[in-house]
């Protein structure tokens, strides 16, 4: 177990090392820094205030090699800075990176926490319940909505349900957000029920293909035949068997709850670091924007080491060596 | 249970699609939104409507614009009266700023930390110059330095400051204000007393007063700049604005939530005797004024601001902001384009929206866009002489300005006849330029005179081939310049679009290898000077200026500068009538129109004049909130039924079959 964490972290700092070098290249090379300067101070700039900015933001230093202060260029900046979690300032506003991220991931989890302890429990609900009634009309109506469900782009949730809910029958304030306690919940409310439609189609289907799997098992047979009842039976019998690929859905998901959702984030106005993202590609906001995208990479190497480790914690058969 | 019955309570009592707290309904407070977040709020720097929404109410500057008036008219703000300029030696100018006393700034523990006695402290003429030395440090990076180069010495002490700080580490960590003390001051600007300052020009530059009206030289205290640093958990001085305005911002979540609060230290409150011009409600407007309610004697003389709190949302996606601008969740908003229809008919407000109790306020921007030519090209400009201007007097016939705003802009702009907007001195709304007119007959004449019958070029037989550069790759953008290659095709030129990436059309730019291209131009401030210098000959691109023309002409440019440097006077308009009979008939534009803001506002709004520049205009402003609640509760009430019309269908859908298959199972 211990020899293969390692293994493990060493091919994840590798892949991360990859990434750093990839990220290099997109925003070095093939993408001009005066680009970003003029963005951040404004089209009427004189070429000197623009050259300015580039001093005072570091972007004037030589690209891959130095030869009077070999450790002075970008390319070894940019690996020490992400290296050392020193992100630096925002292109766009000058703002420490850190700062923002702290600031972001309260908003990004508010919503994501929720949508993952509701959105999980309700699916295995929907799914035991489908699987229970399965080959009746209430499953095969269950799988066509799943599919339809399943179908519709996310934009399109969000749009409707913001002119349904929000507009319409004016339930809840159509975007926006705000931290206080006493209306917090109004704007969550739409974007977890938004969510919560969009992402269950899937999850109940697949779950239900689990447990149909799993309920067709000799040992389901042999607990029926023991007298247990059907209730008994789903959720002890083949709920607890089917862990091993239902966890590696879930827990996948976990490291991502804290990068937030893009589209949600950005159509509801929640200030969490899924917006972050989507203003740092408007804004041409490159300092936060690879650091994004490095983060995004760190947590989706850390979720693929949790899923293994979970697996021998569910299912004693399974051993990591 | 009981856990179960508290949570539908809840969900009840939330059920509301009102996004501010309960205890807010019946204060008055202005509710608005913004579309992106601020970038920076430090005055020296910030140059964008975004930022300025924030510093303008924020950040008091020496002079303003008046409230009311057209063409736009300085008042004093914090001086007390606009200076003369007085003549030195040497072809000098000097101006002579007297500034009010008693003004504070806004309470701030900067101050404290800075070891002054109370939580704020009185401005003097010196916060002015701190503020001129901002401007001139490379390391603030604002954005205006070169407006500021005719100031005696602006630039050398830049220098200077840059020189000290990479040559000795140890004065680059000293604090800012004594680096400006070490390596200051400025020579042009002095200051004999506590009150006053002094600027000295190189040259004359009457529009210098002009920068006086913007926060870029609004007093800064150096104790917020030198606090503020962004260091050990501290604001940014960026993030953190410490200004002497009518209000103050006491909450800055600029990805969410932005507060301005009256600030009850403010001049103008503090001392309503003075009657200070910026600190009451004018009684003189513009002709209409009256009628549309902007004179109101109930306002008129009275001392401002009228608003308690300003509360700012961020709303990205315009859609959902009108919605909640229908629905009464803010207080004024632009026109989408999907809604435009439905708002505005004929220009006028529509029937729907009246009886909503809005109004529509119109104001034209002062700003100009239009479509230019690379006059140091061989076959468009100069050096093609009488051949390329009637060429480009040909093509600007073909161009039908009404027609692209109907298209593009749903009507809202001027049609523009010369660089001069409307709303500023020199403008002249009788004037007709004879080639802003839609002519083809006339257009196909000249270019037939200039050797290109039919629009073929003899030397090819085929049709003349120009390239139109851009750097804006978008479907839209296409579109709009399809707009203009579709009728200079129909004067048979073949024209075609050049679309780059904005770094390769800026690399053509600064090479001179490009034709034509459309620009436009926002004023920094309301005179002619600041529209016609982008045909000044200095100012060409290939020098690294705004005339993206290159347009070099040497009447122009003795016209120009004579023009610059007098005062608004008959000889001015002379002047300008001549300029724009140069701009007529050598056509190195196409001058397009004038935008128009189209501006809503709920009928409890009161003085909601739109100034059509970027400054704030939050302290004149008032609402009626009592009836804004009673219209909101009116406008949303929740609609409940399909909640539980959906519930029902779920169970009746579901009920028979899980009955069944109970009874089965049993």
């Amino acid at each position: 177990m211990l020899a293969y964490l390692v293994r493990r972290t060493l091919f994840g700092a590798a892949t991360v090392l990859g990434v750093l070098l990839f990220l290099f290249v997109l925003f070095f090379l093939v993408t001009a820094p005066e680009d970003i300067a003029r963005k951040s101070i404004g089209e009427k700039a004189q070429p000197e205030a623009i050259a300015q900015w580039l001093t005072n933001h570091g972007y004037d230093k030589p690209l891959f090699w130095n030869a009077e202060h070999p450790a002075d260029t970008l390319l070894v900046d940019h690996f020490r800075r992400m290296l050392t979690f020193d992100f630096g300032v925002s292109d766009a506003d000058g703002v420490p990176i850190t700062r923002r991220l702290r600031d972001g991931v309260w908003p990004s989890l508010s919503l994501t926490v929720p949508l993952f302890l509701i959105g999980v429990p309700l699916g295995l609900w929907l799914a035991l319940v489908v699987a229970f009634f399965r080959d009746t009309y209430i499953d095969r109506m269950g799988v066509v909505l799943c599919v339809l469900a399943m179908s519709i782009s996310l934009l399109l949730y969000i749009i409707g349900g913001q002119y349904l809910i929000g507009k319409m029958l004016r339930w809840f304030p159509i975007s926006g957000f705000d931290p206080r306690p006493s209306v917090v919940f109004r704007f969550l409310a739409l974007p977890l029920m938004v969510g919560l439609a969009a992402g269950i189609g899937e999850h109940v289907r697949f779950y239900r293909t689990v447990f149909v799997e799993e309920t067709g098992r000799d040992h389901v047979r042999t607990a029926r035949a023991k007298g247990a009842g059907e209730g008994r039976v789903m959720v002890f019998h083949v709920l607890r068997n089917a862990m091993i690929p239902i966890l590696t859905q879930v827990v996948l998901e976990i490291p991502f709850l804290f990068t937030g959702s893009l589209l949600l984030e950005s159509f509801f106005g929640i200030p969490g670091l899924g917006s972050i993202t989507v203003d740092a590609i408007q804004g041409n906001d490159f300092a936060t924007l690879r650091t994004m995208v490095y983060i995004g990479a760190l947590l989706f190497i850390t979720g693929q080491v949790l899923t293994d480790v979970s697996y021998t914690l569910v299912d004693p058969r399974v051993r990591l060596g | 249970m009981r856990a179960l019955l508290v949570a539908v309570a809840l969900v009840a009592a939330g059920c509301t699609n009102n996004p501010y707290p309960d205890a807010d309904a019946g204060e008055k407070v202005l509710y608005a939104a913004f579309s992106e977040p601020p970038k920076t709020l430090d005055p020296q720097v910030s140059y964008t409507t975004v930022d300025h929404a924030i510093t303008g109410p924020v950040y008091d500057k020496l002079f303003e614009y008046h409230y009311l008036e057209r063409p736009y008219r300085l008042i004093p703000g914090l001086a007390l009266e606009i200076p003369e300029p007085q003549n030195l030696d040497g072809g000098r100018v000097g101006y002579r700023f007297r500034l009010r006393r008693d003004v504070w700034f806004h309470e701030d523990p900067c101050f404290t930390e800075a070891g002054q006695p109370g939580p704020s402290r009185e401005v003097a003429a010196a916060d002015v110059a701190f503020a001129l030395m901002r401007i001139a440090d490379p390391d603030v990076n604002s954005p205006v330095v070169p407006s500021f180069a005719r100031v005696v010495g602006f630039e050398k002490f830049g220098e200077r400051l840059a020189e000290r700080r990479k040559a000795d580490p140890e004065f680059a960590a000293k604090r800012i204000d004594q680096q400006y003390a070490a390596v200051g001051p400025i020579e042009g600007v002095r200051l004999p007393s506590s009150h006053e300052l002094e600027l000295i020009l190189t040259e004359p530059y009457p529009q210098i007063l002009y920068w006086f009206a913007m926060e870029f030289t609004a007093p800064v205290p150096w104790e917020a700049v030198a606090h503020y640093d962004g260091k050990d958990g501290r604001d940014l001085f960026a993030e953190h604005p410490v200004g002497t305005g009518p209000f103050r911002l006491t909450r800055y979540d600029k990805r969410s939530r932005i507060v301005l609060e009256r600030n009850d230290r403010w001049y103008g409150v503090q001392h309503p005797e003075w009657r200070a011009p910026a600190a009451v409600y004018p009684s003189e407007g513009e002709p209409g004024d009256a009628a549309r309610g902007y004179l109101d004697p109930s306002y008129t003389g009275r001392p401002l601001p009228f608003l308690e709190r300003i509360e700012m949302r961020l709303d990205k996606e315009d859609i959902p902001a009108f919605t909640k601008f229908l629905q009464g969740y803010y207080d004024a908003s632009g026109i989408i384009e999907e809604s435009f229809d439905r708002v505005v008919k004929e220009g006028r407000l529509s029937d729907d929206m009246e009886k909503l109790g809005m109004r529509l306020d119109r104001a034209v921007v002062p700003s100009i866009y239009y479509l230019g030519f690379n006059m140091t090209d061989g076959v468009v400009g100069t050096p093609a002489g009488e051949k390329g201007r009637k060429l480009r007097q040909a093509m600007s016939l073909a161009i039908d300005s009404k027609e692209y705003m109907r298209i593009f802009q749903n009507g809202r702009g001027v049609p523009a006849q010369s660089p001069v907007p409307p709303g500023l001195f020199g403008y002249d709304e009788h004037y007709v330029n004879p080639f802003r007119q839609v002519n083809l007959e006339r257009a196909s004449a000249l270019l037939r005179e200039a050797g290109y019958p039919g629009g073929v070029d003899p030397q090819t037989g085929r049709a003349l081939h120009l390239t139109f550069d851009t750097g804006d790759t978008s479907a839209r953008g296409r579109l709009r310049y399809q707009f203009f290659v579709d009728a200079w095709r129909r004067l048979g030129l073949d024209v075609e679009i050049a679309a780059t990436t904005y770094n390769q059309f800026q690399e053509k730019v600064r090479k001179g290898s490009y034709q034509l291209f459309m620009w436009g131009w926002v004023a920094d401030y309301p005179d002619p000077e600041n529209f016609l210098f982008l045909l000044w000959g200095p100012m060409a691109r290939s020098a690294g200026g705004p005339n993206t023309a290159n347009f070099a002409d040497p009447d122009y440019d003795a016209k120009f500068v004579a023009m610059r440097d007098r005062p608004n006077d008959a000889e001015r308009a002379r002047l300008i009538r001549e300029l724009v009979d140069i701009v007529q008939r050598d056509r190195p534009w196409i001058e397009l129109f004038y935008p128009e803001s189209f501006t809503l506002t709920h009928g409890w709004v009161r003085n909601s004049k739109p100034l059509g520049m970027s400054f704030s205009t939050l302290k004149y402003r008032d609402l009626d909130p009592d009836t804004r609640d009673r219209l909101r509760r009116e406008w949303n009430e929740p609609v409940t039924w399909p909640a539980w019309l959906i519930a029902a269908a779920a169970i009746a859908v579901c009920a028979p079959g899980v009955a069944t298959v109970l009874r089965a199972r049993r």
